[in-house]
Formats: C-alpha cells, sequence, structure tokens
C-alpha cells in the first residue's frame, strides 16, 4: 500500500508540526507512547534478553554464576560442533529436506494457482479452495496422527488397498525408506492450498487485455501461460523464494520432530532437532546455544547473498 | 470466450478433473478420521471402512471426555486461546495504532527495533532460559505472554489502519476525542475484517501449538490438548507391537481401541476449526494479500 503523501495535511498544520520542539511534540503524542510503552517492555523481555543470552555460546554455564558471570571460553563450543561427527550428518540433512522442498513442494502452490486461475466455473473454484485451506488449519500434530491411521497396518486404507491389488501389507510411518515421500507430500499437502493465495492474489493484477492481444497474435494456452501469466507473478515468486532460501536452516522442525522415530533418526535428524536434543533432554546450554547461533547467522548471510542475487538478476529485493 | 479448440477443451476437461482429485486428497483424509472416530475401535482395525462407519458408535468421543489427561488438556486449550486472543489482539491495536501515526517522533526507530527481531533471534535455548528464569515454565502464563506480539500480525494491523483517512482522527480530536475514543469508538470498529482474520489466526495458532506444551512446559496438568495428543502418538509408536497385542485382547471386551479413541480426540481438536475458518474466508484471503504485499 502507498503511504498517504502528506497533502492530507494543510499547509499550516505543516508549518506548525515543524516549529514546535521536540519535546513539546513527544509531550503531545503521550498516549501513543503509553500505548507503545508495554509492547517495548515485552520485546526486551522476550526477544532481546535473549539475544543477550546467545553469548552463551562463547562461555561455560555455571548455574551459580548465571549467564553474565559465567567464564568466556572463545570458540571453544563451535569448534567442538565443527569437530563432531554429528555436525556433518546434521547439516546434510537439513540442507536435503531443505533443498527437496525447495524444489517439490516450493513450485506446488505455484501450480495450483494457475490451474485454479484457468476455472470459470466459480463456485467449483471456491469450494476447491477452501477444502484446499483446512489442513493449513490443523496442527502437525493432527496432520500425523491422521496418517499414522491411513498408513495403519490394521484396519488403514492404504494397506487396505495393497491388499484388494493382492500386496502385502507395509509398515510406512516410521521406516526410513518412507520418510523423505511422507515429508515432502504432507508438506505440500497440508501449505499448497494457503500458500495459493498469494499466488492467486497477484494473478489477478495481471491485465486481461495482455491476453486478448496474445489470443489475437495466435498464442495458446501454454504460451501464454509462459509468455504472460508466469512473467507477471515473477516478483511475487521471488519474494516468497528469497524467504524460503532464509529458511533453509530450519526445514519445518515441528513437522520433523512428530516424524523422527529410531528408526529414521539417521537421516531426521535436523539442526533444530540437534539443538532442542543436546541443549533440553541434555542440558548442554552452551553447546546448543552455539549451534543455534551458527544456524542464525548463516541464515542471515544467505539472505543477504540470496537478495543481491535476486536484485541483480530478477530485480526482485526484500529491502 | 467465443470458440474453443479441441485442445483447450481437452485441458479444461482434465483441468477440472486434476483440482477435482486434489480437493478429494486435501478433504478425503479428514473424512476418514471422522468415519473412524464414529465405528468401533474394534471393528475398524478389520479394515475394509472407507466412507461410513460400519458398527455406529458414540462410544469413542465418550471415552475422550472420560479421560482425566485429555479432559483437562481440552480446558487448557479453550482458556489459553480464548484468553491469548483477546489479550494478542488488545496489545497489536494499540502498538499498530501509534505506529500508523505519521507525526508520532521516532516512530520509524521503534518500527525498526521490533522489526529487528524478526531476522535475528537469540535462538531456542536462551529463549527457554530466559523462560525458566521469569518461572514461566510451570506456568499457565507460559501460553499467554510470550505469545502477544508478532511483526506479521502488526503488520496486517497497521496497514489496515493507515487505509483509514486521516481527517476522521483529526476531526474526533478537534471534537475532544482522545486517541483511546478514538482507537476503541473509530478505528476499531471500521477494522472488524481484520480483526476477524487476526483472531482466527492467533486463535488457530493457541489451538494448535503443540511445541511450547510439549518442550517448555513442565506440569503435566498444565499441557493442552494438542501436547497431549503427541503424547499418545508418541506413546503409541514407542510400543507399536505390544500394544497391538494388547488391544486385541482389550477390544474383545471394550470394542474401542487407543486408536479409536485418538481418532475422536483428533476430531474434537479440528472440528472447532472447521466450524469457523469457512466463514471467514473472504477476510482472510484479503488479510494475506495486504500481508504479502506488505510485510
Amino acid at each position: 500500500m502507498v503511504r498517504n503523501p502528506s497533502a492530507a495535511i494543510s499547509k499550516k498544520k505543516e508549518y506548525d508540526y515543524v516549529n514546535k520542539s521536540l519535546r513539546k511534540r513527544i509531550w503531545e503524542h503521550k498516549v501513543l507512547y503509553l500505548f507503545i510503552l508495554p509492547l517495548i517492555v515485552w520485546l526486551l523481555i522476550f526477544c532481546y534478553q535473549p539475544m543477550y543470552g546467545a553469548t552463551l555460546a562463547f562461555k561455560d554455564f555455571k548455574y551459580n554464576l548465571g549467564i553474565m558471570g559465567s567464564p568466556w571460553v572463545g570458540f571453544k563450543h563451535f569448534e567442538k560442533f565443527i569437530n563432531s561427527p554429528e555436525f556433518w550428518i546434521v547439516i546434510k540433512n537439513t540442507l536435503i529436506i531443505s533443498l527437496m522442498k525447495l524444489a517439490i513442494s516450493f513450485p506446488a502452490p505455484i501450480l495450483l494457482a494457475l490451474l485454479l486461475n484457468e476455472v470459470r466455473a466459480a463456485k467449483f473454484k471456491r469450494v476447491i479452495q477452501t477444502m484446499s485451506y483446512l489442513p493449513n488449519f490443523v496442527s502437525w500434530v493432527v496432520v500425523v496422527q491422521i496418517l499414522t491411521v491411513i498408513f495403519s497396518p490394521y484396519g488403514g486404507v492404504y494397506n487396505n488397498l495393497r491388499n484388494m491389488m493382492g500386496l502385502e501389507s507395509q509398515f510406512v510411518m516410521g521406516t526410513k525408506e518412507s520418510f523423505y515421500p511422507i515429508v515432502i507430500l504432507s508438506d505440500i499437502w497440508k501449505n499448497a492450498g494457503w500458500n495459493s493465495i498469494i499466488y492467486l492474489s497477484a494473478l489477478t493484477s495481471i491485465s486481461v487485455e495482455l491476453y486478448e492481444a496474445a489470443e489475437i497474435d495466435g498464442a495458446g494456452r501454454l504460451k501464454s501461460t509462459w509468455y504472460i501469466t508466469l512473467p507477471g507473478i515473477k516478483e511475487t515468486i521471488g519474494i516468497m523464494f528469497l524467504f524460503a532460501v532464509g529458511n533453509i536452516l530450519n526445514a519445518g522442525y515441528d513437522q520433523i520432530l512428530l516424524l523422527k522415530q529410531p528408526a529414521n533418526v539417521q537421516i531426521s535428524e535436523i539442526l533444530d532437532t540437534y539443538i532442542l536434543n543436546t541443549g533440553l533432554n541434555y542440558g548442554r546450554f552452551e553447546y546448543a546455544t552455539a549451534i543455534g547461533l551458527f544456524k542464525s547467522l548463516f541464515s542471515i548471510s544467505l539472505m543477504f547473498i540470496a537478495n543481491l542475487v535476486c536484485k541483480k538478476t530478477m530485480e526482485v529485493s526484500l529491502w | 470466450m467465443k470458440k474453443r479448440t479441441r485442445g483447450q477443451k481437452i485441458f479444461t476437461g482434465f483441468n477440472y478433473l486434476l483440482l477435482g482429485v486434489f480437493g478429494f486428497i486435501t478433504f478425503y483424509p479428514f473424512w476418514y478420521v471422522l468415519v473412524a472416530s464414529l465405528n468401533t475401535g474394534r471393528d475398524f482395525a478389520k479394515g475394509g471402512v472407507y466412507f461410513l462407519p460400519r458398527e455406529f458408535t458414540l462410544q469413542n468421543y465418550q471415552m475422550a471426555f472420560q479421560d482425566e489427561r485429555i479432559f483437562t488438556s481440552l480446558g487448557i486449550s479453550v482458556s489459553k486461546t480464548l484468553l491469548g486472543t483477546v489479550i494478542s489482539l488488545l496489545a497489536v491495536a494499540l502498538l499498530a495504532y501509534a505506529l500508523s501515526i505519521k507525526t508520532l517522533p521516532g516512530r520509524t526507530g521503534i518500527t525498526f527495533f521490533f522489526f529487528f527481531t524478526t531476522l535475528f533471534s537469540g535462538g531456542m535455548i536462551p529463549y527457554y532460559m530466559q523462560l525458566r528464569t521469569l518461572g514461566l515454565t510451570n506456568s499457565f502464563w507460559l501460553y499467554i505472554w510470550p505469545a502477544v506480539y508478532s511483526f506479521f500480525n502488526l503488520v496486517l494491523m497497521r496497514s489496515n489502519f493507515n487505509s483509514i483517512p486521516e481527517e476522521l482522527r483529526e476531526s474526533a480530536h478537534l471534537d475532544g476525542a482522545g486517541d483511546v475514543r478514538v482507537l476503541f469508538q473509530i478505528y476499531l470498529p471500521l477494522s472488524k475484517p481484520i480483526l476477524a482474520t487476526l483472531a482466527l489466526l492467533i486463535g488457530v495458532g493457541h489451538w494448535n501449538d503443540w511445541f511450547t506444551g510439549a518442550y517448555y512446559q513442565s506440569v503435566q496438568q498444565l499441557k493442552p490438548a494438542s501436547t497431549v495428543l503427541q503424547q499418545l502418538l508418541s506413546e503409541a509408536t514407542a510400543n507399536q507391537t505390544v500394544k497391538l497385542g494388547q488391544e486385541t485382547t482389550l477390544g474383545s471386551m471394550t470394542s474401542y481401541t487407543s486408536q479409536s479413541l485418538q481418532m475422536a480426540f483428533v476430531m474434537i481438536l479440528t472440528m472447532p476449526i472447521v466450524a469457523v475458518y469457512p466463514f471467514l474466508q473472504k477476510y482472510y484471503v484479503k488479510g494475506m494479500m495486504i500481508g504479502s504485499v506488505k510485510g
């Protein structure tokens, strides 16, 4: 949305505004500062103080001394993490899951939006859209429960169908082979509908005349999709892509936490689950904090680089 | 559309078919679980129940509500969702109103102070330690205070306030109304669509959050329903083979199984959402569009 230009304020008011002293202007807005104050305090407590707490990554935590009083140890915990056998496994798992999501789950809502955009029957379109939003509104716990019953070897519909085709029942959940397909497919199932909203709204802003002109020039559906529709939503795709890149080390931890089982732990242990496990289950606070900080800094730099690349090549930028 | 070539007709038919299949795949699993929750567990485990219950029963729901752990957790979930949503809405309304006023000295700096937290955070462990220091990890308020604010909500609310003409506020001020009255009697009544959207998104977030309860809450009696569902799930997977053996003997006496009970629990958690979200669709679709343009 475009900011209202100061044209709304009359010349006279503008004059008054500039000439008042800062102190007077602040005093005039005192009620507004009272509105903001509680959340400033909130932000200091729940965001900025934990940021200070991240200095724990460079310390050895002593309960009796607190975070502030604990002794500095430099990069000890970072070195320990990088030299540990878990390092490459965890990084590799995180990147594999993220890149698969980027390659397969990311285009899914775009495709869905393109297909929905071609539908002329308004009622059909609306029903499909409403259905497709539902999985977004339920928790991952519910999704995993649903998967468990569908794939259950005892009465689950998946194995029923297999048996009907003369195949053996298969234990799907928790086996290593089915981990990636389940992660990706359930991710698409849960999020594609909801994420298509943004692309659909971008599609409505493309002018109809462009399509008409293309039709006169003899362009078919595929051609006009390729030369008009996709360039028309290029910017939206670019921005969503940048966000996805910024999240590349996240890989969706609550989904993975719920799908992680002893049988698949070799491929399902990602950075966040490793942090939670070492930090909360084993109480290695400094070590887990160091990994978290490593992840945070890496994510930010990645986002800056991706932003730079997109700015140069696609003229799309987050800031 | 004037004339359609054969290729276009084929494409249209194929498109409808594809979207129909997609709609079925998104919706059917919920229907399947509903059917499972209304069928006796023992009978369901034999297989072959797809679209309608074969041995209809409400026993699964009865057992779910009688279960001490489930019942308590539902109480926690309802109260944290209601209280958390109201407090969050109030906080974000106050903040967004103040930050939408262009003459406020220091506005840009304050906004950046809020924005910065989306770029960088201390990480999960320092956050947890802070919660523990504040004494929240064994309290109900763990669900309320840390979840009060999110930058996304602020952006939605503020861009909505920005679209209200400034003259409205200025003339109200001339009539002697203070900022509190302007916000509650002019701005908020004009913002019903965005309030509905935010209430839905915040409420659903509270209702669904299992992570806080599972990793940060140390008191079992204070765990919300979605966390308890996760506990049931991991208990079931932990002793899969043993449990299923037991269930058949148990099932012969009671006819419900731990799976059918969980299905009832899943439906109890899903029903309130299904009852609300289709009716607010117009609003949140618009809200998401604003959020994507501004955010």
